[in-house]
């Protein structure tokens, strides 16, 4: 059983920060949560639906990360504590509702964590969360370090049934899936009942109607929040100072900022002249705090990532107090100190800090220097970001690749997200022309196939996953269908929502809980909505091209669904349905007839160049067994045979 | 002949819409295919030299070479090639009187040459719709199924290539001249190796002034007839100047003026209009929609012309002098007008390094006129 649910108050424990988030959640006694998977959000979901039946929670998989968001209000609505997650994109899709939120209030303690990943390390862009705070009118907490990370949670409840206000909630990518110490405090009784109350005066906030309207009253009071939630920051006890009394420089940060300005100013010995104000309130930002803070120092360095979005707060509200404490300099992304894309760490900084001091940066002795190009000449093999063996991607585009090739009316197929997104690079086939958010493609698919009386006459396709196409793609469909446009819609359906962690969606039937669920038929679905729908396994090549180039020649919205399991699905993983081997002596290697389509083309992982022996061979270590190469091979040199473990598994 | 590779047969076919979808870089590789009449590249191939170059009809063209291969002789840019004997020609009694164009030559030499073992398979083409499909044969009683003229561009030399896979050793093809062409380069075995060795038993010959473009055919009769019901087409002898499209669901007639912009433009360099590259020859006759055009041009073909019609599978007669003069007139403006072409676009015999579509000895082309 996890320490989540076991540990006792006083203890310590090494805890993942997305963990220590779900620690804060249960010490704050929430009673429901509800997410949409996307890193570095999903362990948080995933943690809560482990302990829900310990804790009595109704923990959700939601479809997108607005219904989530619904889900999670409806909860509050009626009095509950709850909790919606999501990544930094999945803000945007919820901003509508939350744009409403702020206006209605919430009346159980609502906080919505939201986290960014800056770089985009599992993710297609970087965009930066916290300008929804003063967009959307909802107050933003960040954590500094991971014992915030639980402790902030719990406050952000208090926070939130104070204000009656959703809370935002803003991790990185370096506080979630980074770990560290964490004291726990003790889980409370969780008793909670909810009810939903309308009877009372229509615009009280915990008896009436819930609604954003009138507008002359609920923003103005809406605005009364956000002034109170400024004073609230005041005394915040996770905003904390540490440094001399008088800095010669105040470093301004939050979030795992705070972490690598800690290391810099250490690393350039500044422990004396500089000070770190770590802020877990960012917006609004506590006025007479910062004011406290700029006025003992000299100068200013915001320390932030991704955007300047502390910086612009703070040197405005400096310029309204530049009458009582002088005007300081502050630097940060405005003035190039540092970079506003991708993450920061503790060089990034402390280069930033030895710039306006003039302290030197320790420098790395040559020998170190010299060794570390030795490896990256020498050591480091290049490798090519690529779908695993087995992937049925791979199969799936090899097959959509052919088909558009041999078509030859120049054919694109707009991308999507998921493990899929991978063929817009060459070496994946390079098959998709245009990536966008969840669902966009077949939205742009749409879009394509209704230009053919402008004289476009090219194959239009798009592909999404299967979690994909309930949390954004259904709708473009429906649009498609319903404007009858010329698309045809590829469906990967890998049985889960595998990029993330195999979470269930509404076509799995299990829930987040591990309960039973209602599985959703998505090619019912599509045939419902009126769109002409095929169904193949795409291990089956020939089938798949065959019934491609049957639906990309007809006119009208066209739903191809290609069927197969995740190659790392935890039912899969380690069953391998066919022994595969090459015939060294039918390989016709670099020949006129092959020229090593299966490694140079193909590029399964599971098949290795034998370069002394001019001959492919199957690495059968990493091979999963799919088959599907013996049916690329153009000289039938590779061979499957039914694996035992399959045969054994068929009989069982 | 310079053989080069996949990179080149790219820069110098494709880029240069020089692709009459014969099918003869196809069937080779995972590379190259041919999708509804057309033939493209699916995925990079590196190889410096590959058949795919080797075998296409529209480079490195070395006429010389194929002649001497086929003939013994060289190529002296005669209007209708090398030829031992022109006459008429219908099909004899011994054939069963199927769905034959014109006289029913081409069927009745292809089924004897089966019969009697002379080939091991015959690669005919069929079409699916309006798509033309190679087919092999191997029994003789299926031969007519596949007659009457396609006039379309057809990767029926796709079939020779799968033939030879297959493992057919003289295998009967008939096709247009730019298919012959691929065919000879085929038969030289560019690669030298083996495997490769010449598959073919009996090139026949169908006289082509130009082929029409499948996919451009398609778009132009999708919205005037369901091709799928398209059972006959036919370009009667001027000076009708009309294409004649039998259909279940009844006649449509389009004027050669509309079919002609549908021809690919590689047609406008092809030299050849009575497929010189074979063994024999066959067209029409003009003001004899019952008889067919014959050319002897090899003893191979002589042989067969001969046995089938003591067998009783062919009739032969003199042809009219008119006849030929009229045939010999338009094969040499058809010849004229593409070495002419070929001179304008820099793609015969072209020198420092520069690939060429063609190559003649210099006194032929001294004679046609176009040095």
């Amino acid at each position: 059983m996890t320490v989540l649910l076991t540990g006792k108050k006083g203890e310590q424990h090494l805890l993942m920060g997305n963990e220590a988030i779900v620690r804060g959640a249960l010490e704050a006694g929430v009673n429901l949560a509800a997410g949409y998977p996307g890193t570095p959000s999903s362990e948080i979901i995933e943690n809560l639906g482990l302990v829900a039946k310990d804790r009595n929670l109704y923990v959700e998989w939601a479809v997108n990360e607005k219904v989530a968001a619904e889900v999670a209000a409806a909860g509050s609505f009626a009095g509950l504590r709850t909790l919606a997650t999501m990544k930094m994109n999945g803000v945007h899709v919820a901003s509508d509702f939350l744009l409403h939120l702020a206006l209605s209030g919430v009346r159980g303690g609502m906080v919505l964590v939201a986290c960014d990943d800056p770089n985009a390390h599992s993710s297609q862009h970087e965009g930066d969360m916290r300008y929804f705070a003063p967009m959307l009118e909802i107050p933003l907490l960040e954590p500094g370090d991971f014992q915030d990370a639980k402790d902030l949670l719990k406050w952000a409840y208090e926070l939130s049934e104070q204000l009656r206000s959703v809370i935002f909630f803003r991790s990185t990518t370096r506080l979630s899936h980074a770990s560290g110490q964490v004291v726990l405090d003790e889980l409370p009784a969780n008793d909670r009942r909810a009810e939903f109350r309308f009877d009372g005066f229509i615009l009280d906030d915990m008896t009436g109607i819930v609604m954003s309207l009138p507008i002359n009253f609920k923003h103005p009071q809406l605005q009364q929040k956000i002034k109170q939630a400024a004073d609230l920051f005041e005394e915040c006890p996770f905003n904390t100072y540490t440094g001399p009394p008088n800095p010669e420089i105040l470093v301004i940060s939050s979030s795992a900022s705070s972490l690598y300005s800690i290391e810099a100013i250490h690393l350039l010995g500044l422990e004396g002249k500089v000070g770190l104000l770590k802020l877990a309130t960012t917006w609004p930002l506590p006025r007479k705090l910062i004011q406290t803070h700029l006025a003992q120092a000299r100068q200013v360095l915001v320390v932030e990532e991704v955007l300047p979005f502390l910086e612009e707060n703070i040197k405005a509200l400096a310029y309204e107090l530049a009458g009582d404490i002088g005007a300081k300099p502050i630097f940060g992304k405005r003035d190039g100190a540092l970079p506003t894309y991708g993450e920061l760490n503790p060089d990034l900084v402390a280069g930033a800090l030895s710039k306006i001091t003039g302290a030197p940066l320790p420098q790395r002795p040559d020998s170190y220097q010299q060794r570390i190009s030795e490896m990256i000449f020498f050591g480091a093999p290049a490798r090519d970001i690529t779908f695993c063996p087995g992937c049925p991607h791979r199969a799936s585009l090899w097959s959509i690749e052919n088909v558009l090739q041999m078509d030859r009316r120049k054919g694109f197929v707009c991308g999507d997200v998921g493990c899929y997104t991978m063929a817009l690079h060459p070496m994946n086939f390079g098959s998709l022309k245009t990536a966008h958010s969840m669902g966009s493609g077949t939205g742009l698919a749409s879009g394509f196939g209704k230009l053919g009386r402008f004289g476009m006459d090219q194959p239009v396709l798009s592909v999404c996953g299967d979690s994909t196409f309930f949390h954004a793609a259904l709708p473009a469909l429906v649009n498609a269908v319903h404007n009858q446009s010329n698309m045809t819609m590829v469906v990967l359906d890998n049985s889960g929502t595998a990029m993330t962690g195999f979470q269930p969606h509404p076509s799995i039937e299990k829930n987040a809980m591990g309960e039973i669920a209602e599985a959703i038929d998505i090619a019912k679905v599509c045939a419902a909505i009126g769109a002409e729908v095929a169904l193949c396994d795409p291990f089956d090549v020939e089938r798949t091209q065959e019934a491609l180039f049957q639906l990309i020649e007809k006119k009208g919205p066209k739903v191809l669904i290609l069927k197969q399991m995740c190659a790392l699905s935890p039912e899969k993983k380690g069953f391998r349905k066919y022994e595969v081997r090459v015939d060294p002596k039918a390989c016709l290697g670099e020949d006129c007839g092959c020229n090593r389509l299966c490694t140079r083309i193909y590029r399964c992982p599971g098949l290795v160049w034998d370069k002394p022996n001019k001959v492919a061979r199957i690495d059968e270590i990493v091979c999963a067994g799919c088959g599907v190469c013996a049916s690329i091979c153009p000289a039938g040199a590779i061979h499957k045979v039914l694996s035992e473990n399959d045969k054994g598994r068929e009989a069982a | 002949m310079q053989v080069f590779g996949p990179n080149e047969l790219v820069a110098d076919v494709f880029q240069k819409d020089l692709c009459v979808g014969c099918g003869a870089c196809t069937e080779l590789c995972p590379y190259l295919r041919n999708h509804r009449g057309k033939t493209g590249m699916l995925f990079s191939c590196t190889r410096a030299q590959g058949r795919c170059y080797a075998y296409c009809p529209k480079v490195e063209v070395d006429l010389d070479g194929l002649f001497a291969l086929m003939f013994n002789a060289p190529y002296e840019g005669k209007p209708i090639g090398i030829h031992r004997k022109v006459l008429t020609a219908k099909a004899g009694l011994r054939m069963t009187a199927g769905k034959f164009q014109a006289g029913g030559v081409v069927s009745a030499l292809v089924t004897y040459a089966l019969k009697t073992g002379l080939i091991d398979a015959a690669v005919l083409t069929d079409r699916k719709g309006l798509i033309p499909v190679p087919h092999l044969v191997t029994n003789p009683e299926d031969v007519t199924k596949f007659a009457s003229t396609k006039y379309m561009a057809a990767p029926t030399v796709a079939m020779v290539n799968k033939g030879q896979q297959q493992g057919y050793k003289r295998m009967g093809i008939v096709g247009t001249p730019c298919q012959l062409t691929a065919v000879a380069k085929i038969r030289a075995n560019p690669l030298q190796k083996e495997e490769f060795a010449d598959p073919i038993g009996l090139a026949i010959g169908l006289f082509c002034t130009w082929s029409l473009d499948t996919r451009r055919l398609l778009a132009f009769m999708a919205d005037k007839l369901d091709v799928g019901r398209i059972h006959k087409m036919d370009i009667p002898p001027p000076p009708a100047e009309i294409m004649v499209v039998e259909t279940d669901q009844g006649r449509v007639v389009f004027p050669l003026s509309q079919i002609r912009a549908l021809v690919p433009n590689s047609c406008s360099i092809c030299p050849d209009l009575s497929a010189e590259l074979a063994d024999l020859s066959v067209g029409v006759l003009e003001g004899r929609p019952d008889l067919n055009t014959l050319i002897i041009r090899t003893p191979k073909g002589e042989d067969l012309a001969r046995n089938a019609e003591r067998d009783g599978f062919l009739i032969t007669a003199e042809m009219p002098t008119e006849n030929f003069e009229h045939l010999c007139f338009a094969a040499g403006n058809k010849k004229t007008r593409a070495f002419e072409q070929l001179r304008e676009r820099d793609l015969v015999n072209t020198d420092g390094g520069k690939r060429a579509a063609l190559r003649v000895n210099a006194s032929t082309l001294k004679r046609i006129g176009v040095e």
